[in-house]
């Protein structure tokens, strides 16, 4: 399998979710704002069930992060699974659509009209990790399994991710142990296959984990605001529920373990075998050869995490740089810490 | 007379020397009396590859399902406009840089029709074998030629022509193996002896003594030809001599063009018998496709009208810049007009060939009806290199199958080898996958 010459690209990072919770869209700004310090690229959004509406919001905020179309660089559809129940559809990503600029045109232009203007998600998938290095890319799953599932089963994905693939980080379940979490739920078979069948190490952020770790929502109106007046993903936090509220970052751990695995902002299971039981019920046991690890929550950490959220949320888009090492920055303008 | 016997669909006019002429379907090749046992006409595909893409906003209609008003760059294909297929955003992915760096031109077109990511190599070159060939093993047996490669450029097999990749990947199309291309016929002439000889070029003795005498190769199979029109009815037979009159007429060309070159500069780089003009050359070559699929001579065609890269000024249209630098564009208007122009041009002589298939009447059909012609580019946007949403126009009905006159939009990233699984479909060679395909293309057919 050919590998980079040269130069080597930051990681590839593949996010997949059913976007029915608002830490989803803040999850892609998240991973955002890691591209803008090169320390992955974006690769591939897709979306498990089949609502348009809601895969409209999520490419809005993909071309809003993209920025214009630049030379020798495209921009991916949005991968949509065709197969399931379109669900709900959260008011507040159709909201961001009615706001207006002073001329009375929209700010955000909705381009995903019919299911031609988004793409198979397993051939996205297959497609956009053949370009990546081996054991560089990255994958959350922060909703059902179903895409996942359906790329193991996908004629030669399922060795393209051992190939390509360093770790998946699942936003779902409950560690060591809990009731039935809702993406297992929603999808168990996929949730089996995927635990059973991924070829590659997986990490679990439990829902006790996002749950414990709140997204500041004061962060909107002024980070956010003042980095960019208009962002779909802030006006879509602001539609979600009267302001001014924290919500859950179930989504947001996932994608932040995912791209800095090294950083303690969380303490790390030992290795060991998650199982999904017929209920959606997730259990864990411990074992020396185990390819699967939880996430555990380390209060001492959690204003460094949010911290984290909001400097890498909040930051403005930038241009995709192919090239370079990761953008650290200088410590006299790390983000203040945040008062609610 | 209903008790006639039919004449044999793969007859030849033989002659003295190395003639041998095909012919076209003629009603005396299925009498009324076993009409419905005669096997169906055959179907034909040909690509024609244009290099170093489109101006996308020329070629791409606003709108989708009938064809209405077309847009700019096709417009000289209006008249044919129900007969057409106006795909949206087919992919190769296998174009891509993945992790090979630059060198789109030299990737796309060594994967265009093989569907797989050719090896970044001047010397080790690898590909894959092209789908056209390999539908041509499976039914390229029942005609004289199993497929015929055809070109109008630089034809070199060696060397770097785009950072890296060798000139083995823009210069061919088909490929019969991994490592063997099979490259294309630039020459009329040699297409002509190829065709209408033996299936041999001619020696250059033969050729000098046909010269000498300005014989053409139908003198040699008069005899022939008048024992076979004797035993036609009237409209076979004036068939037959529109066929004939139009080999007579390519035929001309060439010598013309032959006469041509050796007045206007004989130091010029254009090989004996290639026309200096863009649009002479491609008529010619089109022509013989079409007397070629008319005669079932062959039934794949796979023509590199020109190749990746190539810096071919359009004089004729007064533009004396290099096609492919031209594509680098970087969105200035006057260099994308320009492109706009040589885009338009390319499809003007391409029209010139649908008609010349449309009005070829096979059977109760044209020849058109029973043919699937893709006329495409390896890359959508040439000044950025991109491999999505590739131009591509499938004209003809596949035998009565596609159901034409519309512009069909897929699913973005859909492979382009999930459209040549349905045409490997349609001449008859079932294969699950072929390259990087996920499916067949649904939604083409009649229903």
């Amino acid at each position: 399998m050919p590998q980079p010459r040269g130069r080597i690209a930051s990681p590839g990072a593949f996010f997949d979710s059913d976007f029915s919770t608002i830490d989803s869209a803040l999850a892609v700004s998240l991973l955002y704002g890691l591209q803008g310090k090169n320390e992955c690229r974006l690769a591939i959004i897709s979306m498990s069930r089949p609502n348009l509406a809601v895969a409209g919001f999520a490419d809005t905020v993909q071309r809003f992060y993209h920025g214009p179309a630049a030379t020798f660089a495209q921009l991916p559809p949005i991968g949509m699974s065709t197969n399931g129940a379109p669900g709900e559809t959260p008011a507040a990503f159709v909201a961001p659509f009615q706001k207006k600029q002073a001329d009375g045109t929209p700010v955000y232009k909705n381009q995903v009209r019919s299911v031609i203007d988004t793409g198979d998600p397993c051939t996205l998938i297959r497609n956009y990790l053949e370009a990546q290095a081996d054991q560089t890319a990255l994958f959350v799953l922060a909703g059902p399994a179903t895409n996942l599932a359906a790329a193991l089963a996908f004629p030669g994905l399922a060795d393209l991710i051992a190939a390509k693939v360093k770790h998946l980080v699942v936003a779902g379940g409950a560690f060591p142990a809990g009731p039935p979490e809702a993406h297992v739920k929603a999808d168990i078979a996929a949730a089996k296959k995927v635990f059973a069948e991924w070829p590659t190490p997986i990490v679990a952020s439990g829902a006790e984990v996002g749950s414990a770790l709140e997204f500041p929502g004061a962060s909107i109106e002024k980070q956010f605001a003042e980095a960019m007046p208009d962002n779909p993903v802030a006006d879509a936090y602001r539609a979600w529920q009267p302001m001014p509220y924290d919500a859950p970052s179930w989504a947001m751990t996932a994608a932040l373990y995912a791209a800095r695995p090294k950083e303690d902002y969380f303490t790390l299971s030992g290795p060991g075998m998650i199982d999904v039981d017929r209920d959606g019920r997730t259990s864990f046991t411990a074992s020396e050869k185990g390819n699967h690890r939880y996430l555990i929550v380390d209060p001492a950490q959690k204003e460094k995490i949010t911290l984290a959220y909001v400097e890498l949320a909040s930051a403005k888009p930038q241009a995709p740089r192919r090239f370079g090492p990761p953008v650290v920055p200088p410590p006299d303008v790390t983000t203040p810490p945040l008062k609610k | 007379m209903i008790t006639r016997k039919a004449l044999p669909r793969r007859t030849f006019l033989r002659g003295i020397g190395t003639a041998a002429i095909g012919l076209p379907f003629l009603d005396a090749m299925a009498p009324a009396l076993r009409a419905s046992t005669v096997a169906a006409p055959p179907i034909r595909m040909a690509f024609f590859y244009l290099p170093n893409g489109m101006i996308m906003d020329a070629w791409n209609p606003d709108y989708e399902g009938k064809l209405g008003e077309l847009p700019r760059t096709l417009k000289a294909l209006a008249p044919y406009k129900d007969d057409m297929l106006l795909l949206g955003n087919l992919t190769h992915n296998t174009g891509r840089a993945l992790l090979d760096g630059a060198g789109d031109h030299g990737r796309c077109s060594g994967s265009y029709l093989t569907g797989v990511q050719v090896k970044k190599s001047l010397v080790d070159i690898r590909a894959g074998v092209s789908f056209d060939q390999l539908v041509a093993k499976e039914v390229g047996g029942q005609t004289r030629f199993p497929s015929l490669e055809l070109g109008m450029d630089d034809a070199r097999q060696a060397g770097d022509c785009d950072s890296g990749y060798s000139c083995a990947y823009t210069n061919n199309l088909a490929w019969r193996g991994e490592t063997q291309p099979l490259p294309p016929t630039l020459n009329p002439r040699l297409l002509f002896e190829r065709l209408f000889g033996a299936g041999q070029p001619m020696t250059p003795e033969e050729r000098a003594r046909q010269a000498k005498y300005r014989r053409s190769v139908l003198d040699f199979v008069t005899d022939d030809t008048h024992k076979l029109e004797t035993a036609l009815g009237p409209t076979d037979r004036r068939k037959l001599d529109e066929y004939l009159s139009a080999i007579r007429e390519v035929e001309r060309q060439i010598q013309q063009a032959e006469s041509d070159n050796r007045q206007v500069d004989p130091h010029m780089e254009k090989p004996y018998g290639v026309p200096a003009d863009f649009a002479e050359h491609f008529k010619l070559m089109s022509n013989m496709i079409a007397i070629a699929f008319q005669a079932d001579l062959t039934r794949i065609v796979t023509f590199l009208v020109t190749h990746e890269g190539t810096s071919r000024p359009y004089r004729e249209l007064e533009i004396p810049d290099g096609h492919h630098p031209l594509t680098h564009h970087r969105n200035q208007p006057e260099l994308m007009e320009k492109v706009r122009r040589i885009n338009e041009y390319h499809v003007q002589q391409f029209a010139g060939f649908v008609e010349k298939m449309k009005t070829s009447r096979e059977g109760d059909r044209s020849l058109l009806d029973n043919s699937m012609i893709v006329y495409g580019a390896g890359l959508s946007d040439g000044n950025a290199h991109l491999h999505e949403d590739l131009p591509t126009l499938v004209v003809g009905r596949g035998g009565n199958y596609f159901k034409t006159g519309r512009r069909v939009l897929v699913r973005r990233e859909t492979p382009m080898c999930n459209l040549f699984l349905t045409m490997m479909d349609r001449m008859g060679v079932r294969m699950e996958r072929f390259g990087d395909s996920t499916g067949r293309l649904n939604g083409l057919d009649l229903g």
